[in-house]
């Protein structure tokens, strides 16, 4: 499970977030909704230790990781997955090599057990044919699903999505969302999902928070944000998609 | 609208001021990261190779090319300075001198900045901007064990035979001109050179080369891993890598031929 308790955080005089508390349970998909800039992508950052709040907790099963050096953070890391918003993925190496990358790196798996599950993840993702493709010759889409394919192979316990579903056309998105959304087959596996379009929300979050203006405006379960008063809740329910 | 003490002179200042010193302690920490983590350079070997191949057999012809051009122009000069005096013969002993203490390291040097700093300031301000160091981490792989070290090793060992084939291809290019511009008889010029050069020559030339690897790598390795703001600013990134890398080479180059004459 991952707690954020009062986080609060600042670039120079800019405050990004302000005492933010939230809580991603096991099992379950939560929604991180809010405009762009307003610092969704840097919660998922956070929970990663890349970056440490200015004050407040960061608890993953149970351990505050703001107080850990890096070389600490690297095994509590490989619990969670993450697919950035613009997957990151080696641009130097196939994509089987891109998928088996981490594995080789950090689990001492054999050879054989290594491509084992990079053929899981090509399947998983449909990418059969392109293994030897390098990720400039795939399509937007496909691009996603290999990262996904890379954020999933280790079984983490948690999976983190940077905007999983930005720049793509809507086959490709309702592709991922799918491809999302059968996460909930796999045991043991929770996610997190930042985005800024309401539309995937409803599709594939059991609860969503709402982030504005560097607050939690809502956290509760995703049906219940038609009940919501709050008048920036009520303009996106009706412009669906978020800008500020 | 309201004067704020950034927005005023001292302001701007102290703010300048701090950036840098937070700065410098964060490459130093990032240069302590790297040297510590060396032990690893059996988990990436593969790296290394690829960086040894790039920081040394690539950079052969610009090496080569500099260093050819700075002894021939350095025979043409110095030879017509030395027969005004009539000591054309010490030809051969002026240019090794120039070319092994100084000449030949500083330009191999310079041009390595420009080469492979560049293309490690490139490659990493990329890698940043493309979220590719975050996905490293991300994933629990140390960036600057795979990507910096395996660079920095690569540096210091290939810059040294490096720095042989500048000096040698310097002094024969030297050779050439001083026998087909001035005249000077091939054995005069090499008598001249060998039996005078004395261990000191070698060691001030020599020591400049893991200096200026050390300079070279990771300067513009920091610069990359500090890249902001897009496509531009991996440009930024990478030309702050290169101005800072040569003018820290120049220094360099006085300061280590001052330390070694001075003390041997």
């Amino acid at each position: 499970m991952i707690e954020l308790q009062d986080i609060t955080l600042r670039y120079g005089t800019r405050e990004i977030l302000n005492n933010v508390s939230l809580t991603i349970e096991d099992n379950k998909i939560k929604a991180v909704l809010g405009p762009s800039g307003v610092g969704k992508s840097t919660i998922l950052k956070l929970i990663l230790g890349l970056i440490k709040p200015n004050c407040g907790k960061i608890l993953i099963d149970g351990i505050d990781i703001t107080q850990l050096k890096e070389s600490q953070l690297y095994p509590i890391r490989r619990k969670m997955g993450i697919v950035f918003q613009g997957n990151a993925l080696f641009d130097s190496m196939s994509i089987s090599e891109n998928l088996g990358f981490f594995l080789r790196e950090n689990l001492k798996l054999s050879e054989k057990e290594t491509e084992r599950r990079v053929a899981e993840q090509i399947a998983f993702a449909g990418l059969e044919g392109y293994e030897d493709s390098l990720p400039e010759n795939l399509s937007g889409g496909m691009k996603k699903r290999v990262a996904i394919g890379r954020a999933l192979i280790f079984n983490p316990k948690m999976i983190l999505f940077d905007e999983p579903t930005a720049g793509l056309d809507p086959v490709s998105s309702k592709k991922i969302l799918g491809l999302i959304s059968s996460l909930r087959n796999k045991s043991d596996l929770g996610a997190a999902i930042v985005t800024h379009i309401i539309d995937d929300v409803f599709q594939v979050a059991d609860s969503v928070a709402v982030l504005y203006q560097g607050k939690i405006i809502f956290d509760d379960e995703t049906g219940k944000l038609h009940d919501s008063t709050h008048p920036f809740i009520q303009s996106i329910l009706s412009d669906k998609i978020l800008e500020q | 609208m309201e004067r704020t003490y950034i927005s005023t002179i001292p302001g701007r200042i102290n703010l300048s001021m701090k950036e840098f010193f937070l700065t410098m302690q964060d490459f130093f920490l990032f240069s302590l990261r790297a040297f510590i983590t060396i032990p690893k350079i059996r988990r990436y070997w593969r790296d290394f190779l690829d960086q040894a191949k790039i920081a040394g057999a690539d950079s052969l012809p610009i090496v080569l090319v500099s260093s050819v051009a700075i002894g021939a122009l350095l025979a043409v000069e110095v030879g017509n300075l030395l027969e005004d005096f009539g000591a054309k013969t010490m030809l051969g002993r002026s240019t090794a001198l120039s070319v092994i203490r100084e000449l030949g390291p500083l330009i191999m040097g310079l041009m390595l900045s420009a080469r492979y700093g560049s293309r490690n300031g490139a490659e990493l301000g990329a890698m940043k901007i493309s979220e590719q160091i975050d996905a490293l981490r991300a994933f629990g792989t140390d960036p600057v064990a795979k990507l910096v070290m395996p660079r920095l090793v690569a540096a210091l060992i290939v810059f040294i035979p490096l720095t042989a084939i500048a000096d040698f291809s310097g002094l024969y290019s030297a050779a050439l001109l001083a026998e087909h511009y001035h005249k000077i008889d091939p054995g005069i010029f090499w008598n001249a050179v060998f039996p005078r050069l004395v261990f000191k020559d070698f060691v001030v030339g020599f020591l400049k080369a893991p200096v200026f690897a050390i300079i070279i790598t990771l300067v513009s390795c920091f610069n990359g891993f500090i890249a902001q703001g897009g496509t531009a600013g991996v440009g930024r990134s990478t030309i702050k890598g290169i101005v800072v890398s040569s003018g820290l080479i120049l220094v360099a180059n006085f300061y280590v031929s001052k330390l070694v004459l001075e003390n041997m």
